[in-house]
């Protein structure tokens, strides 16, 4: 085993190493799907194509463009975090695989830009460092799809709708820092995506306002099927080589998974921070083929979409996410699918599941019942909430998620039992 | 530096919750600020700490200052009576100092530096 230096689990550069290889796996694993020409057209296609709710890169542009585009902006993320001299832990890789599951359905090479430039810009009026903003910067990429929608779907002449688009961009992005420190305590941190519920917020404030204009948005849905052989091996191998590398970094890493199961996994939790790298990629791969795992056993689709879900619930598991915290918010969609008007394998309700585990803290401190109510209410909460941001928002889970812990927590704290007199 | 008073206030919200949480019956907080930094000085009496809960203490408190994480997560800390944000306050921190003995319990010595200082 002699072929990993173990030191690569301790060093910030070692960290960086096996990101960037992650990164680069995506983007080779992309060029064997398809020839270089229509990679070319297909990503040409991702961006041109209105990217809101939900739009499977797959089902637009083909396996190998999708790839390719995650695998690019995972490396420009990577890269812009390097640039910045940004420490590589539990927050950093969430960022990125949260960038990279999104490259899959909503978030390309081109519309990106515009909300970091408005988090850039508000550093710069605010006359304080880039890097302290740049997780807020990454992350608002969620609202991306508002600029594409409508610089390429606004209907008028593209000498209007192209300076609109990119104005609105960058205003968002300019807002969207104090918005989100702030809104983070109506959840206390109990939904893990709180820029997703940040956007939520603005989204529907500015779609309200297209809305007033006459400027309607169809709903509507991209989703590609039959590829779950292909998909599940490729993601079957990569989340088992996390593992594999965790292990050999350091042996004791499955011993070490018990002491990541006892945390709540509530906002700050990072597990590279306090119980390190190896273990967190551990974790990440063991998390990971759950998550593909229930795609198969619900009989669901493995496709951009449901991809971006499993990579989130990855990336998370650096930044709060365990088994233990996730399985009952996972039963608690089930259950509603037995209930409600849906099934458990709709699109939407795959998403719920998977995303739905942005809630995963509420199990973690309040116990598995809270978990399984948490994943039953989300499963409601977000089918109804997308039409607010017109589908605008891509962490559409983080949206609901930040309703329903906002709902809970106070909720649960009133009839908790008091502490100590 | 926007909030920055209201930074140090939550530093010490959160550190009266955890020392709340563990039976302290007596807390002296101290702050002071000069031109290059806040200096908060927290003694707690009567919490009852076990050795590997004073060493972690100690080591959630020595993660050292990282702004981008600051920037993002501040307003949790001290925000919540059922879980800690040690972590927290040790990313809005630059030097730490903890010493603890269960006769006199547990003094901490906490530095923000204002921007540019360090």
């Amino acid at each position: 085993m002699g072929f990993i230096d173990p030191e690569i689990g301790t060093t910030n550069s070692g960290r960086y190493f096996v990101m960037t290889i992650y990164a680069i796996v995506l983007l080779i694993f992309g060029l064997f799907q398809s020839s270089i020409e229509d990679i070319l057209k297909g990503l040409y296609r991702i961006i041109v194509e209105p990217d809101f709710l939900i739009t499977d890169y797959i089902g637009v542009g083909g396996i190998g463009a999708a790839f390719v585009n995650s695998g690019l902006l995972t490396l420009i993320s990577i890269y812009v975090l390097y640039w910045l001299n940004i420490n590589i832990t539990g927050s950093a890789i969430s960022t990125v695989w949260l960038i990279s599951g999104f490259s899959f359905f909503g978030k390309n090479i081109f519309n990106v830009w515009f909300i970091i430039i408005g988090v850039v810009l508000y550093a710069v009026y605010q006359k304080d460092k880039i890097n302290k903003y740049i997780y807020i910067g990454l992350l608002g990429t969620c609202l991306a799809p508002m600029v594409t929608q409508i610089i390429f779907g606004m209907k008028g002449p593209k000498i209007i709708s192209m300076p609109l688009g990119i104005v609105i961009g960058i205003g968002a992005g300019f807002i969207l820092s104090p918005l989100s420190a702030y809104l983070m305590r109506m959840h206390q941190g109990f939904n893990l995506y709180n820029i997703g519920f940040t956007a939520g917020i603005l989204g529907t404030v500015i779609v309200s306002l297209f809305k007033s204009y006459g400027f309607l948005i169809e709903s509507r849905i991209i989703w590609s099927s039959g590829n779950n052989r292909t998909l599940s091996l490729f993601l079957f191998l990569m989340f088992a080589s996390m593992m594999a590398i965790g292990l050999i970094l350091d042996k004791g890493s499955i011993m070490k998974l018990k002491r990541i199961y006892s945390y709540p996994g509530r906002l700050v939790t990072d597990f590279v921070l306090l119980e390190g790298f190896s273990v967190t990629l551990v974790n990440m791969g063991v998390n990971g083929i759950l998550g593909v795992l229930y795609i198969i056993i619900i009989g669901g689709d493995l496709n951009g979409p449901t991809i971006g879900g499993i990579f989130t619930i990855a990336g998370f598991s650096s930044f709060g996410k365990h088994a233990k915290n996730m399985l009952p918010i996972f039963i608690g969609v089930y259950l509603g699918s037995i209930t409600k008007i849906w099934n458990i394998n709709d699109p939407s309700i795959q998403l719920a599941a998977l995303f739905g585990t942005t809630l995963a803290p509420l199990a973690g401190e309040f116990g598995w019942k809270i978990g399984i109510l948490a994943g039953f209410l989300h499963s409601s909460v977000v089918l109804n909430v997308s039409d607010l941001h017109a589908g605008f928002n891509l962490y559409n889970n983080g949206f609901a998620g930040g309703i329903v812990a906002a709902v809970l927590v106070p909720i649960i704290e009133a009839f908790r039992k008091d502490e100590t007199k | 530096m926007k909030h920055n008073k209201l930074k140090i206030s939550k530093i010490v919200d959160e550190l009266m919750n955890y020392f709340f949480s563990k039976g302290a019956f007596e807390m002296n907080i101290d702050v002071k600020e000069t031109p290059e930094y806040y200096r908060i000085c927290f003694k707690s009496r009567g919490a009852k700490l076990s050795r590997e809960e004073v060493k972690r203490f100690d080591k959630l408190l020595r993660y050292g200052k990282r702004e981008e994480m600051e920037e993002y997560y501040w307003f949790l800390a001290g925000d919540s009576d059922v879980d800690t944000e040690l972590s927290l306050v040790g990313m809005m921190t630059d030097e730490t100092k903890v010493v603890y003995d269960e006769e006199n319990g547990i003094e901490v010595i906490l530095y923000r530096y204002k921007e540019g200082v360090k």
